[in-house]
């Protein structure tokens, strides 16, 4: 499968500029997730890659091709739009035959054809239902099946689950994944739900508010090691916490923060501004703090705190705990047993610790 | 008590029925009691004194003149034409304002709306100074050297053709706008998405979908030309009749109430029975060569 390559590609509607040089590589044949905020370009750059925009400046690739100037109705991509965009004067049979049938195709191809692309999606009871007699899980899934009947080299998925319940989209996220092992296609899923775009993604982008791209990584490298604060904190939920860092010979490795003194750090070597007193941040993600009432040893960062404020969420609890006076930190404790032996309560004294390892050293 | 509190519940539930009343009865007043009277008044003998004496299918014996039919004939021909005009005129413009204009778009449709302000004798009187012998066309066409005399315009079927369908064609541009103003232009994108050419996409999503709306801009022009007085009488000289200008003539010059009524009652049983089969060819026509012709 071929790769799309995006080279220095700006877009602007009326001065308003959306998207400026911005470069990325979408691997061929994977799951790639485009995540961003709402109004950070994603969904501009989507659908440039479709030929539904085009391009002030720059080009695209698809594999060698430049399609940068192709027509949209030549270009081997086809989209699974937000609201799905079914034909409502179209029967399922008719909507999903729609790319076939406008190039002429014999009848009983399409039908084959047809027939054997619903099955996929399960939906071939279906065939001949009206779309308003459809459900929106099912529309979801003819529009799915519109999309990739006529085997396409690249599918793209704008924000495809949005209007559907959380249990609906979950099933349909592991349909998604299974439908693309088996079609082996190009998916490109541009969403603002990064849990989505956790659970599905092969690879994924992270786009920022100024619509530039912040990183591409695995998910898990993206939710582990992200290179920025905007990627850490848009990611999952985190702790950012600022100071400076000081490096020296005779001791550890240490950021200063104000009103809480020295917090050890694990500073990589790749990090060439990772210097002495330079101003960083480190996230901290909620999962990795331990929170007790007693003390205990083996790591290698401890701070006390008062219990803020406690949320819980069924198989976790999180706990704000106010470390100073400008700081309160979130923390996540897995709901392990029915009657925990220690209980943390409102306003109780709690013990916070991580180890260095976990924490990711960012610049400000 | 209760059976006030009662009473203003019902009231209150039946609300949109008493909204609705004034129409219904002025409706009935003025359409549906003139309308019999006009039925009842094609059966009836009358005398000379005006009084009513038998019921008679005889004031139907008028049927027998092929020069009634060649009227209607005329009649039907003509609006059938002009309906047709004005919607190859008027979905470009539609379609143009509807999908193609943003800032501009109320800008348009004030442009468009604007010969409905003007009182619609105005607008055909306007057409003489543009018809005429020594009108803009005509001197155009001289000048230009396209034509060594002036053509004669003012009192042909194609001046009536003309001037009805400039009067009609904002009764077709709307009823499309509307439609096509609605339109989920993410369904345009969906089709070329799947490979389709714009041509093919108007012609199996887009020109589909604003059918209604095309239907009935086709019957608001359809209808009323069928039955125009005025543009007939003053474009075409009142040389040609039409069934506007003959039921006219039957009942304010001829006086002669009973043909008249027969007349309007045929008329508009035959304008009925046409418009229901032009419904279902329009239906037909869509069906065969765009829903699902490919």
């Amino acid at each position: 499968m071929r790769n799309i390559k995006i080279e220095h590609l700006s877009k602007s509607f009326r001065g308003d500029i959306i998207l400026e040089d911005l470069s990325l590589t979408i691997p061929g044949g994977k799951f790639f997730a485009l995540l961003g905020p709402s109004g950070s370009g994603k969904t501009t750059l989507l659908r440039l890659i479709a030929g539904l925009e085009t391009a002030d400046s720059g080009n695209i690739f698809l594999g060698n091709d430049d399609i940068t100037k192709t027509p949209i109705n030549e270009r081997r991509i086809n989209t699974v739009f937000q609201n799905y965009a079914l034909f409502p004067h179209m029967n399922v049979f008719d909507n999903v035959a729609y790319a076939l049938s406008i190039r002429h195709v014999p009848k009983d191809i399409i039908e084959q054809k047809v027939v054997k692309v619903l099955k996929v999606v399960h939906l071939d009871r279906f065939i001949y239902k009206a779309i308003d007699q459809l459900s929106g899980g099912q529309q979801q899934r003819v529009a799915l099946a519109r999309a990739i009947i006529n085997e396409p080299d690249v599918l793209l998925l704008d924000e495809p689950l949005a209007a559907l319940d959380l249990k609906l989209r979950e099933r349909m996220l592991v349909e998604l994944i299974e439908l693309q092992d088996q079609l082996k296609t190009t998916f490109v899923y541009v969403t603002h739900d990064q849990f989505e775009a956790l659970t599905v993604a092969d690879y994924m982008a992270i786009m920022n508010k100024d619509g530039c791209i912040e990183q591409v990584g695995t998910p898990k490298e993206i939710y582990e090691f992200p290179t920025s604060i905007f990627v850490a904190s848009f990611v999952g939920t985190t702790n950012i916490i600022t100071g400076s860092l000081s490096i020296s010979v005779d001791q550890a490795d240490a950021i200063e923060v104000a009103d809480l003194g020295k917090l050890a750090v694990a500073v990589p070597a790749d990090k060439s501004w990772a210097v002495d007193g330079a101003k960083v941040a480190i996230s901290l993600r909620p999962e990795k703090i331990e929170i007790t009432k007693q003390e205990q040893v083996g790591f290698s960062n401890m701070l006390r705190g008062t219990v803020h404020a406690i949320v819980y969420h069924g198989r976790s609890t999180q706990y704000n705990v106010r470390v100073s006076d400008t700081l309160v930190l979130q923390v996540f404790e897995q709901n392990e047993e029915h009657f925990p032996q220690e209980v943390i309560d409102y306003d109780d004294q709690v013990y916070l610790y991580w180890q260095k390892e976990n924490v990711v050293l960012l610049n400000q | 008590m209760n059976i006030l509190i009662r009473m203003r519940k019902a009231f209150a539930q039946e609300m949109p029925f008493f909204m609705a009343l004034p129409a219904f009865v002025w409706q009935m007043l003025f359409l549906y009691i003139p309308l019999i009277c006009v039925v009842a008044l094609s059966f009836l003998h009358i005398n000379q004194q005006f009084s009513l004496s038998s019921l008679t299918l005889s004031n139907y014996g008028m049927l027998h003149n092929p020069l009634l039919w060649a009227v209607i004939g005329r009649s039907l021909l003509l609006a059938f034409c002009a309906a047709c005009t004005c919607a190859l005129f008027a979905y470009p413009v539609a379609y143009y304002i509807a999908l193609h204009t943003n800032r501009f778009k109320n800008i348009c449709i004030f442009f468009l709306i604007l010969p409905f302000w003007t009182n619609m004798l105005v607008q055909v009187y306007a057409w003489f100074f543009v018809l005429e012998k020594n009108g803009l066309i005509n001197t155009l066409l001289l000048n230009m050297g396209f034509i060594t005399e002036p053509i004669r315009f003012l009192n042909t079927a194609g001046a009536v053709y003309i001037v009805m369908v400039y009067c009609y064609l904002p009764f077709m541009a709307m009823p499309i706008y509307s439609i096509l103003d609605r339109f989920d232009k993410r369904l345009i994108e969906a089709s070329l998405d799947l490979g389709a050419t714009p041509w093919r996409t108007f012609l199996h999503i887009t020109l589909p979908l604003s059918y209604s709306g095309i239907r009935t801009g086709f019957f608001l022009v359809f209808v009323p030309a069928f039955g125009e007085f005025v543009i007939p009488v003053l474009m075409g000289g009142g040389k040609k009749m039409f069934v506007g200008s003959l039921i006219s003539y039957y009942f304010l010059a001829a006086l002669d109430t009973h043909r008249g009524a027969v007349f309007t009652v045929i008329s508009a049983l035959i304008l009925l029975i046409v418009s229901l089969m032009l419904n279902k060819f329009l239906k037909w026509l869509i069906n065969v060569f765009v829903g699902k012709g490919y």
